[in-house]
């Protein structure tokens, strides 16, 4: 389904390039939970952003599908992003002037979802990951997880084939983190496509491949059951 | 869509109060000036274009060359309208109005004693015709066709009778002289050049039975048949000042020349030409209209630069919604929602605020402002324009800024704006260009206005009191005079034609005597008192004395009639003040007229102009005034002395004195209005801008709260941690001041332009200016930078 030929990503500097990714291949099938592990600066983040086009600044090839994405067009590009990717981040990045639902409901806004569909998508949602009685509460009156929690439910409200979550658990306890991952572990017998950055071993348990990134290379590419 | 973005447009305005409420008020205080200057402005543009045939009415002037020197005069001959009703077939209807108000007061007596009134005009028989003005009764068909018929209007009416119905019929005395009321019409429109209460037919005038080339006293007006171009009637007209006028004009070495004036271009038009109602200088519409579009301009700029410097705030909300999928159209549509939402704040507001206020500011500038103009079609459509110009230009740029943020960088932490810092750099010299370039033009306004208080005008107006009485009471003025002296109330007294600030009779020089010149010249009718009285001073040769009068009252061919000329007409005809006393000129009627005295240049008319030629004859007939000179003290008590007197005399009459300084001051009421509307918005402009730098200062200083924190633990004081954040600001302050410099010294050149006796305007208002502006930046920066270094670094470092 991906497959990212020779990428190389680096930066600039005054005497020499700094490589922050070298020679990345890789291929991710359908259905996989691919865990990417290893040090801070190891790429696992740039890789991250690559391949879940926020990043278009590197070199070698992409494809997506059949599809390079280096040759589509910016419009193709753009709903390939918006239908096909969901995102995840540590520091949650809701949306502090939107209520759980409204902050939920955004990605629909832009997916232009009609407004019946949109009210059906979202309680469903809710009612997955029992947050029925907290949909007209801010983020900040959420805990940690719940915050968390309400972010992947906005990541597969548009029902993405492909979630990318850069350190899900980073700012949350144990318990807290298992129960994510557990959500996780659900989405992907479901068919979803996971891909996670993660500092944390027993995060990679959940998955079905783990691969360890050092200094900008791929260190070691296993497959865990 | 829409409902999502107005929802969060809404939840992020309340959540930072600081910000909107800058941005409001801004806004707000804008908008309030824009819609008032927009208001006034409107209302003096549409002076005369209520008329049905507006645009086919025009009136006529003249232009004099005599000598080489062209003049313009707002008035023509009574013979005029005649001619073009009767020859001209490009012509559908010509009136004639005559301003008696110019000239004197009438005592007009409805049943209940005279009451001093001025705005009586004598019109003709035609004057609906041209002006389409309703009547409420009587007839157009049968108005002013005869002697003795007067149309009232309808407030005068309901004042002199109690209502309409009750004034019909009626008649009334003018000066004695019986009127019969045939119609009473509605009031003239405050927006109408028009503006008289009483209306009485022309025939009863001499000249209405007679029209006559000369003088030319007489406003008039033509209605042109549609479709007729107005270079071609004057063209025609052209040819007919030949026929009539041709043989007098080679004679006498004149030329005279008619030329037309849309109606509608009378009030804004040129302020030297006489006029029933004082007209507005165009260029100070313009310049109030700029004064309008920078205010707007500043309050929105005040939202621009808050709203960039803001979105350094916002780019993490920016980051989540593009990596949702949110394009940059959709997000400019946002923000540009917030903004327009604020803008639609500011304008409710501000209508409420108008609306408070719009009596007070119509009392204040003397203009009646429509508030309901702004709810008629074309007011609905200028206030949406408004609502989207100012919210789009509000919006559009920090919008653009924030969407076009890439969504990695917006996500991964604070981001610097390098190119908005930038124009937000350029807007805030603009702001502060603008403020002390209308500060510099406040004290340029004034300080012309303070010269023209404070000039020598080369008589004493001090204690001077005017006071006007019908030509019936003539005979008694010697008596009055006598009496008022002898009771102390009064030094002296003279009889005069007018008040000495506004003497407009126009009379002629001819060739003849000692003099081959032709040239325009003001009269002035005075008795021997008016060189004491006034003080003037007395170049060469004396004043009049009782002698001069049994002189000039000879009617056996032998009168001779003395006069005394000012220091310019003396030079006009190419003599100095000592030569000229004795010389023989011919002043039309008074052909042998002798030079009995030359006086010093006085002001006779507002500082606008020079000082023309003068002459002063003597002939107490002419006169209606008396001007009367009190002793020092309380003029309180001299009134009374004098009113005692008056009343004994002329009971008919009422004692109404006027103070000669006050008149004074009264022409520069324009002038007085547009420093006060200089003050008012050079204070709201700098007013914006400061809570504008309020606004920005507190971002700036709440950005760089970390950095303030660590200088203070190493030990700075508050001035150097002021001087941080206020070096960056002084510098753009320091660039405004070059520009608001040029401006004024542009601003200056060009206001004083208008004045032929100008002041001089020294360094002082451009040093207070850019003094005022910095001294109040300084203390706005200097009052957010003290609340950031109070803050305990403790708090401020310990969360990194």
């Amino acid at each position: 389904m991906i497959e990212l030929k020779n990428i190389d990503k680096f930066i600039e500097s005054r005497f020499q390039r700094i490589f922050l990714l070298k020679g990345i291949n890789l291929t991710i099938q359908e259905g996989e939970f691919v865990t990417l592990m290893g040090p801070s600066g190891a790429g696992k983040s740039t890789l991250l952003n690559i391949l879940g086009l926020l990043d278009e600044d590197y070199s070698g090839d992409f494809l997506f599908g059949e599809k390079n994405i280096r040759q589509m067009k910016e419009k193709e590009r753009s709903s390939l992003h918006k239908s096909e990717f969901g995102y995840i981040f540590q520091a949650y990045h809701l949306i502090d002037e939107l209520t759980v639902y409204e902050n939920i409901e955004t990605p629909l806004l832009y997916r232009k979802v009609s407004s019946s569909e949109r009210k059906s998508i979202i309680a469903e949602l809710l009612d997955r990951f029992n947050m029925v009685a907290k949909k007209d509460l801010f983020p900040a009156q959420l805990s940690g997880g719940q915050q968390q929690l309400v972010g992947i439910a906005r990541a597969i409200a548009g029902r993405p084939r492909v979630l990318l979550a850069d350190e899900p658990t980073g700012n949350l306890h144990s318990a807290q983190a298992k129960e994510i991952m557990e959500v996780f572990q659900d989405l992907h017998k479901e068919g979803t496509t996971i891909i996670q950055a993660t500092h944390a071993r027993e995060n990679a348990d959940f998955g079905t491949r783990l691969i360890h990134l050092v200094d900008g290379r791929i260190e070691s590419d296993e497959k865990i059951s | 869509m829409w409902k999502n973005y107005f929802k969060i447009s809404f939840r992020n305005l309340q959540k930072r109060k600081l910000y909107t409420g800058i941005n409001l008020l801004g806004l707000t205080i804008a908008l309030v000036s824009f819609f008032a200057i927009s208001l006034y402005i409107y209302h003096e543009w549409s002076y005369d274009r209520m008329y049905k045939d507006a645009d086919r009415i025009l009136k006529l002037n003249q232009e004099f060359i005599s000598g080489g020197e062209k003049q313009l005069v707002g008035t023509s001959p009574s013979m005029l309208p005649v001619v073009l009703r009767e020859e001209f077939s490009e012509v559908e209807k010509a009136t004639l109005v005559f301003d008696l108000g110019i000239f004197s007061t009438v005592m007009v007596d409805a049943g209940a004693g005279n009451q001093e009134e001025s705005k009586f005009a004598f019109v003709d028989e035609f004057f609906f015709e041209v002006f389409d003005f309703s009547l409420l009764s009587g007839q157009k068909s049968n108005l002013l066709q005869n002697p003795n018929e007067m149309v009232l209007t309808q407030s005068t009416a309901e004042r002199l009778f109690g209502n309409v119905q009750s004034a019909q019929g009626k008649s009334l005395k003018v000066d004695g002289q019986e009127y019969e009321i045939k119609g009473v019409m509605e009031d003239f429109p405050s927006n109408s050049h028009l503006e008289f209460d009483f209306l009485a037919s022309f025939k009863t005038h001499r000249h209405g039975k007679e029209p006559q080339w000369s003088p030319s006293n007489y406003y008039n007006y033509v209605k042109l048949k549609p479709g007729v171009k107005v270079s071609d009637f004057e063209k025609n007209l052209a040819q007919m000042v030949d026929r009539y006028l041709g043989s007098d004009q080679e004679e006498y070495g004149f030329q005279t020349d008619f030329y037309t004036q849309p109606v509608t271009a009378i009030h804004t038009g040129d302020p030297n030409l006489s006029s029933i109602k004082p007209g507005v200088n165009l260029k100070y519409l313009y310049i109030f209209a700029i004064v309008a579009l920078l205010l707007m301009i500043i309050g929105v700029i005040n939202y621009v630069n808050l709203a960039t410097a803001e979105a350094t705030e916002r780019n993490k909300e920016v980051g989540l919604r593009k990596v949702m999928g949110a394009t940059q159209s959709q997000l400019f549509g946002q923000f540009v929602s917030e903004s327009m939402i604020l803008t639609f704040g500011g304008l409710l507001i501000s209508l409420l605020v108008l609306y408070i206020l719009v009596p007070v500011l119509s009392d204040w500038v003397q203009v009646p402002l429509q508030l309901d103009l702004l709810v008629s079609p074309f007011g609905l459509i200028f206030l949406g324009g408004v609502l989207l110009a100012v919210g789009f230009f509000s919006g559009a740029y920090p919008s653009l800024i924030l969407a076009k943020m890439e969504p990695i960088r917006a996500l991964g932490n604070k981001i610097k704006l390098g190119g908005g810092a930038w124009v937000r750099k350029s807007l805030v010299v603009f702001q502060f260009f603008v403020s002390m370039g209308l500060l510099i033009s406040t004290f340029v306004v004034k300080s012309q206005l303070d010269f023209m208080r404070e000039v020598t005008l080369g008589y004493e107006k001090e204690q001077l009191i005017s006071l006007s009485y019908p030509y019936q009471a003539r005979a008694k003025m010697p008596t009055i005079k006598e009496e008022m002296k002898r009771t102390g109330a009064a030094v002296s007294i003279a009889q005069a034609a007018d008040m000495p600030i506004h003497i407009k009779a126009g009379y002629k020089i001819f060739p003849g005597g000692d003099n081959q010149r032709e040239l325009m010249i003001t009269g002035y009718a005075v008795d021997p008192d008016l060189v004491n009285t006034l003080d003037l001073q007395l170049l060469a040769g004396e004043n009049f004395t009782e002698f001069d009068i049994q002189r000039n009252q000879l009617e056996d061919g032998s009168e001779e009639f003395s006069v005394l000329l000012n220091e310019s007409a003396v030079r006009e005809m190419g003599w100095t003040a000592e030569e000229a006393v004795g010389k023989r000129i011919n002043l039309g009627y008074m052909s042998n007229s002798v030079i009995k005295g030359v006086v010093g240049d006085f002001y006779f008319n507002s500082l606008h102009q020079k000082v023309g030629p003068l002459v002063i004859f003597h002939d107490p007939m002419e006169a209606n005034v008396l001007l009367i000179k009190l002793p020092a003290g309380d003029p309180a008590n001299h009134l009374a002395a004098l009113e005692k007197i008056w009343k004994d005399q002329v009971p008919d009459r009422p004692f109404n004195p006027q103070f000669v300084d006050q008149a004074y001051a009264n022409l520069y009421a324009s002038e007085e209005r547009a420093s006060m509307v200089f003050t008012l918005f050079a204070g709201i402009a700098v007013f914006i801008a400061c809570i504008g730098l309020f606004g920005l200062v507190s971002y700036v200083a709440l950005r760089r709260t970390r950095e303030i924190s660590i200088r203070k633990v190493l030990g700075a004081t508050p001035v150097d941690v002021l001087s941080v954040l206020a070096v960056d600001f002084m510098k753009l302050l320091g660039i405004s001041s070059l520009l608001a410099i040029t401006f004024g010294l542009w601003f200056s050149k060009n206001w004083l332009q208008d004045f032929a006796n100008q002041t001089t305007v020294g360094w002082m208002p451009y040093v207070f200016s850019i003094a005022l502006v910095f001294a109040l930046a300084l203390l706005t920066i200097f009052y957010r930078t003290w609340e950031v270094y109070r803050l305990n670094p403790s708090n401020t470092l310990k969360s990194e």
